[in-house]
């Protein structure tokens, strides 16, 4: 199910039930992995989606799901109403997403200088020799660097001038969604701020929408306006950013915010989280509610039948037991938990 | 300067921007230059391997006799005769050891680079191939490539030079032969690896065929390693095709050739051993620089620019 939360902007991006499972060896046992199972979200154009959850939760082969270096095994993903899945991309899904990668060092191919890398899509796209350069320059400046850095290396450049100039060629083609995969999780603190307020500037100038990956939640609260929570492959909880961080529905999300690190002395007390359970194998997922073996609230129903998607709140969905109306207790989970 | 007081926020960025840029681009290639100059062993080696290529190709102007035909009334004349115009000495027919070690160097040299070239771009196009394909396509070039490395590389340009029967382009086949295996192994585990990296992905996304995600993306960065591994095959080379000749099975007389130079002169190995051994010292000579200029070059590349 879909929460469908603003209905004024029209949606840019349609992912339903998307499923993507990795078939690998384990020695001489062929098996499955389930990466990503059965997610559906919807995202406003102009908005940004933030996608937060433990590594190994399927949030980048999510992404590459949405943009199409995966495809997907069931479901299907709608950009701007156009859908696709995988294989050759058209000419006009690739100028509609483009994506901006994890690690700024493997991300720009050593040999080429600035201006070829971000020039590379252009030429693909068969753009007039004279256009990419003045194109590359109008770029490189928008992601704030001098238009003369597209003659040099990415040898010669900092963590932060490589994000901002793999920023630069996923904006070449003016995408209008953008999948942002832990884009930011690989700067020093410092940088990440600029990075982080480069990102919201372009947003605003070049009219983008946003998928906002990240397992940093203080970062996916100040970028996102609504924030999908996945576990294990599913979506958990989805629901207005501010919403979330001020009261999460689903145990995971508790434990989640829990694990925020704090400076305040008097809060250390609190933060002693009791999970330290390991994160089940997506070889071999429990049954039921994927999180059970882990959730401090499980009951016998969790075990037997997947919980789906509950709109518990207005413009709020959890995927939990505990908030059907039929198993559930909605009071327990909001005091102290006896079990 | 009396403006440096009223310059604005702007005026005072626009300089900082200039001072950050006036640092010139450097390619990869500039630094790999600038490093390998630093190594003060390779530098030496590749000049003498300049030296020794020089001499070889210009052999004809520097040196007054015919590499093929001699006075046997000289023949066998020790090293340093320097009073009858030999400071080699002579052959067993007489003929000017300097001369025929000149020409000797254009077929051996010949028979090092041109099968290094061929197993280079042969090898690399099977290795980046099945490295890209995988499945089973990939899977079957590379147990091919298998079945020819598991035989000793000696062995199996015997094996192959004898079949094909004696003779320098046959020489030159065998080598290619038994280099294509190794080159496309490296050529295969650097494309695995590559092609998993974000900027290929990127390249990806950005609509780009195969092809040229090959050519833009992969090739540039496989070949260095192939680069590598390849400058210190042409030593080996050189020597394979110089035990091939020796072996009967490369060059075919009177044409000079160090390997077989070598064979013919074995006899008189306790008449003159200092002109015997010079066909040995030459061929050491080269694939001793070739593969310190390739250990140069090797750490020159070595430089976790990514």
């Amino acid at each position: 199910m879909t929460i469908d939360a603003s209905t004024d902007a029209p949606p840019i991006l349609e992912i339903d039930g998307v499923t993507k499972t990795f078939r690998a060896r384990l020695g001489l046992r062929r098996v499955k992995i389930s990466a990503v199972d059965n997610v559906s979200l919807t995202v406003q154009a102009g908005s940004t989606l933030g996608i937060v959850g433990e590594s190994g939760c399927g949030k980048s082969t999510l992404a590459r799901v949405i943009v199409g270096l995966h495809k997907a095994d069931g479901g299907s993903v709608r950009l701007a109403g156009t859908g696709f899945n995988g294989g050759k991309r058209s000419r006009e899904i690739v100028e509609h997403t483009q994506m901006v990668f994890q690690d700024p060092y493997s991300a720009l191919n050593p040999r080429a200088s600035v201006g070829e890398s971000i020039g590379f899509p252009l030429r693909v796209q068969h753009v007039p020799k004279e256009e990419i350069a003045t194109r590359v320059a109008k770029v490189l400046e928008d992601v704030g660097m001098h238009p003369n850095y597209s003659t040099h290396y990415p040898h010669q450049l900092s963590g932060g001038q490589r994000q901002r100039v793999n920023i630069a060629r996923a904006l070449v083609l003016r995408p209008k969604l953008v999948v942002l995969d832990e884009a930011v999780s690989a700067l020093d603190k410092s940088i990440q701020a600029q990075i982080v307020n480069l990102l919201l500037d372009l947003q605003t100038a070049y009219q983008l929408t946003y998928v906002f990956i990240s397992h940093d939640l203080n970062v996916v609260e100040y970028m996102s306006d609504k924030v999908a929570v996945m576990y294990l492959g599913q979506v958990v909880e989805l629901c207005d950013a501010a919403a979330l961080y001020e009261s999460p529905l689903h145990p995971y999300t508790q434990m989640l915010l829990t694990s925020i690190p704090t400076l305040d002395p008097t809060q250390r007390a609190a933060q002693e989280t009791p999970d330290n359970a390991e994160i089940p194998s997506p070889l071999n997922p429990p049954s039921g509610c994927r999180f059970r073996t882990r959730c401090p609230f499980a009951m016998d129903i969790c075990a037997e039948q997947a919980p789906t998607m509950i709109t518990a709140r207005p413009d709020h969905g959890v995927s939990c037991h505990l908030f059907d109306p039929d198993h559930g207790d909605p009071a327990r989970i909001s005091t102290e938990g006896t079990r | 300067m009396t403006e440096g007081a009223t310059l604005t926020a702007a005026e005072l960025r626009e300089r900082w921007y200039q001072n950050e840029i006036s640092v010139p681009p450097i390619s990869y290639w500039s630094v790999v230059r600038r490093r390998f100059l630093r190594n003060k062993l390779g530098v030496v080696a590749l000049a003498v391997l300049i030296l020794i290529v020089a001499a070889a190709v210009f052999a004809p102007w520097l040196s007054p006799y015919d590499p093929l035909i001699g006075k046997p009334a000289d023949r066998l004349e020790n090293i340093f005769s320097f009073s009858s115009g030999h400071p080699l000495g002579t052959d067993e027919q007489g003929r000017d050891m300097l001369t025929r070690v000149l020409y000797g160097g254009r077929l051996s040299l010949l028979a090092g680079f041109v099968p290094t070239l061929v197993a280079g771009v042969i090898g690399t196009i099977i290795g980046t191939w099945a490295g890209l394909v995988r499945g089973a396509v990939g899977a079957i070039l590379m147990r091919a490539m298998d079945m020819l490395y598991a035989f000793p590389a000696i062995l199996l340009a015997i094996a192959v030079g004898a079949s094909l029967g004696p003779g320098l382009t046959n020489t030159i086949i065998a080598v290619s032969i038994v280099f294509i295996p190794p080159v496309s192994r490296i050529a295969e585990s650097e494309t695995r690896k590559i092609v998993t990296a974000e900027y290929v992905e990127a390249a990806r996304l950005s609509g780009a065929s195969r092809i040229r995600i090959l050519r833009t993306q992969l090739l540039p960065n496989v070949l260095n390693e192939i680069i590598v591994y390849s400058s210190g095959l042409v030593g080996v080379a050189m020597i394979i095709a110089a035990s091939l000749s020796f072996l009967g099975l490369g060059s075919r007389p009177p044409t000079p050739e160090w390997g077989y130079m070598l064979e013919s002169l074995q006899g008189d190995i306790y008449v003159v051993p200092a002109v015997v051994a010079i066909p040995g010292l030459f061929i050491f000579l080269t694939s001793v620089t070739f593969n310190t200029a390739s250990d140069a070059l090797r750490e020159a590349m070595d430089t976790r620019l990514s």
